[in-house]
């Protein structure tokens, strides 16, 4: 039976993407690709929305606090109850940085401006007195993930607070994470993920492109994916384990 | 006492910083650890700390400071060519070692023992980074912007404040001063209208050159006044170019020094260019539109300056590259063209122009996580390596990220098998050259450390020379 295809939705392509988030979407492409699966990725920009429930996997990133504003204010006007829409049917959604803190209910930014987000998540983002940069490592138990770690790049001030019943993506072993206090880095609910974690955060991190890939597939019909060689990505993900541990 | 201080020790203090920073200069060349670019700024500062104002508020000499994203270097050697063929007598810092360390060099460098700098023109190629120590000692005449793209984020924040802290500068100068701004670029178009500076506008107005839609990596596409999205009747490089605004108006300001007419081949290019001076016909040595924007922001720079342009063709004509920027080094039987690539778009610009050449391309493709290198890579995405693999002949990738550059190649669509892996820079080289048929040409796509690195094992074949030699 031919592989359906994979749907992927870049939103605001345009507006968010100052930290090389290309390569989010270049390794989800690449990683269906070379598995025979066809791909679709289509940018989504400002203005009124398509049935968003039509794509897999939705993905937005990050910007800087200017472009952060428009992309809030279109977000809760034209793109929420779409959004809500594709996750109750089981579409992946990835949000990273600036995209991340959009999952919540607020984001104070540095200039003290409160900027109203989706509420898809309980979670909400304070300015912080000064940016949280470089290399991160977390721990991600419960998903699977072999190795069972995670790392990236860092370049926020926000800070970021989860609700009491909301669970990170994972726990800070070297970095500050959410808000460099409570140990927590991202957040997972369902098949909805946000994380401070660029870098880009795909590449480096294949298996969480694949389990990303996998889920997205699943909402169609029970999938399997073929295993691929990926020595050097895993190379580059355990020489920054090394690196942070060591 | 303090007046003592300030008097007869303070200005013993001065000389004997400016002797140390001048003798651990010599002895650094002397042992070929490289030691004219930040090591006498260095020791100088460390024995007086105010080295660089009291020099430069003593001197005569005018002070322009060149600042942005990318086109310093090779901008500032434009204008010192510009400025000598007008006579003027220069010291400048010729290697972009642009941090503070490297500016007070300049300083130390061209001084006399007592710390007199005896001569009508410095020039301080500056990081953005570092504008706000340099500018309030250097004080400067005029401050030139070339352009601002996003360039190693983690050290500098996000474009805007940077942008901020530039605009700040140029409010604060002072009116018999100049500004010159870059006017295809929106941000820097609209800094500081209030400004008492004189300000001078350089840009492009060719039809020859530049294409209808903004490339992806473009930087700021919205209206600075108004965030609506900017219309571009012309993009030259990424965000600079011919813009408007339909929402506010704001637009694109009357250019001073312009560009009318480009033609550009792949090592070289001719230009017209109109200037409150009148019209120059220039022919540049060096490849690509970028060069172009270095030379009209040079020319802007002369202009300011109140510099004598009769000379600028014949001053211009036999310009070399600065180091590592697209510079040739024959190596032996073979060619190298080492690129110094820094972020998204001086990595595209210099690939656009390696690729405007025949055949297919041996590469060596190196970046470290130094401190200066920075430790976030994720720009490298951004570049749009997908253009030079169906072009590559051969691939090695080093340096102390080779892993992550190997597997941005990877996903460029490069087989991963031939990538040769090889993080060590002189091996790599050799690995790099032995792929290279005799004749051939190797070319280096590499961040500033391992472009020094693979430089001096070139220097150390007698290839070329120390750069602290040029």
């Amino acid at each position: 039976m031919a592989q359906p295809p994979l749907r992927i939705g870049h939103l605001y392509a345009e507006e968010m993407n100052i930290y090389g988030d290309r390569g989010n979407i270049l390794t989800l492409s690449k990683r269906a690709g070379w598995r025979g699966i066809d791909v679709r990725v289509e940018p989504i920009g400002r203005g009124p929305s398509p049935d968003l429930a039509e794509y897999d996997l939705l993905f937005w990133g990050g910007g800087q606090d200017r472009d952060q504003e428009l992309v809030f204010a279109d977000a809760n006007e034209h793109k929420l109850a779409s959004i809500k829409e594709a996750v109750a049917q089981g579409s992946v959604v990835l949000a990273v940085c600036g995209g991340y803190q959009l999952l919540g209910a607020y984001y104070v930014t540095a200039e003290r401006q409160r900027l109203p987000g989706l509420g898809l998540v309980d979670l909400h983002t304070e300015p912080g007195a000064r940016r949280n940069i470089g290399n991160v490592l977390i721990d991600v138990p419960g998903l699977g993930l072999e190795p069972p770690t995670l790392v990236g790049f860092e370049n926020h001030s926000g800070r970021t607070y989860l609700g009491a019943n909301v669970e990170p993506l994972g726990r800070v072993v070297k970095g500050a994470g959410n808000n460099g206090k409570d140990g927590t880095e991202g957040v997972r609910a369902g098949n909805i993920f946000g994380t401070y974690l660029h870098g880009s955060l795909l590449p480096k991190n294949p298996h969480f492109a694949d389990l990303l890939i996998l889920r997205a597939l699943a909402r169609r019909a029970p999938t399997e994916l073929a295993p691929l060689d990926m020595s050097v990505e895993l190379d580059a993900h355990q020489a920054l384990v090394r690196r942070l541990t060591g | 006492m303090v007046a003592v201080q300030n008097g007869i020790l303070g200005s013993a203090r001065l000389s004997l910083a400016v002797s140390a920073g001048k003798l651990a200069g010599h002895t650094g060349r002397l042992l070929r650890v490289g030691g004219g670019t930040s090591l006498p700024g260095m020791v100088a500062r460390a024995l007086d700390p105010d080295v660089l104002r009291k020099m430069v508020g003593s001197t005569r000499a005018r002070k322009l400071v060149v600042t942005g994203s990318n086109g310093k270097t090779t901008t500032c050697r434009m204008i010192a060519a510009l400025a000598g063929a007008a006579g003027q007598r220069v010291f400048q810092n010729r290697t972009g070692s642009n941090l503070i360390q490297g500016i007070t060099s300049v300083a130390v460098n061209g001084a006399t023992i007592g710390g007199r700098l005896d001569t009508d023109l410095l020039i301080f190629e500056t990081d953005e980074a570092t504008m706000r120590l340099a500018v309030p000692e250097v004080k400067p005449d005029a401050i030139v912007v070339t352009n601002i793209f996003r360039d190693q984020l983690d050290r500098f924040g996000e474009l805007y404040s940077v942008a901020a802290s530039l605009e700040a500068m140029i409010g604060e100068l002072p009116a018999e001063s100049s500004a010159i701004l870059n006017a295809d670029d929106p941000l820097i178009a609209s800094f500081a209208p209030e400004a008492k500076a004189r300000r001078i506008y350089f840009g492009v107005r060719s039809e020859q050159v530049g294409a209808a839609v903004p490339e992806h990596a473009a930087d700021t596409i919205r209206c600075v006044r108004c965030q609506h999205d900017l219309e571009y009747r012309k993009v030259y490089i990424s965000h600079l170019g011919a813009y408007r605004c339909p929402n506010c108006g704001y637009e694109r300001p009357p250019i001073d020094v312009a560009v009318t007419h480009a033609e550009l081949s792949g090592t070289a290019s001719t230009v017209e260019l109109e200037t409150p001076a009148g019209p120059l016909r220039l022919h540049l040595p060096l490849p690509g539109l970028h060069n172009i924007y270095n030379a009209a922001a040079a020319v802007a720079a002369a202009v300011g300056l109140g510099l004598d342009l009769s000379e600028a063709a014949a001053a211009l004509a036999d310009l070399r590259p600065a180091f590592g920027r697209l510079e040739e080094i024959t190596a032996g039987e073979r060619n190298v063209v080492l690129g110094f690539v820094k972020n998204p778009i001086s990595y595209n610009t210099t690939l656009r122009t390696v690729l405007t050449r025949p055949g297919r391309k041996h590469v060596l493709a190196a970046h470290s996580n130094t401190v200066v290198d920075g430790e976030d890579f994720a720009w490298l995405w951004d570049v749009d390596l997908e253009e030079l693999t169906p072009q590559l002949a051969s691939l090695v990738v080093s340096g102390t990220k080779a892993e992550e550059v190997a597997m941005r190649f990877k996903y460029a669509g490069v087989d991963e098998p031939s990538i040769q892996v090889v993080p060590d820079r002189p091996a790599a080289l050799e690995a790099a050259l032995q792929n290279v048929e005799s004749g051939g040409t190797l070319y280096i796509l590499s961040g500033y450390t391992p472009t020094h690195e693979l430089r001096r094992a070139m220097v150390q074949r007698g290839w070329v020379a120390p750069f602290w030699e040029e």
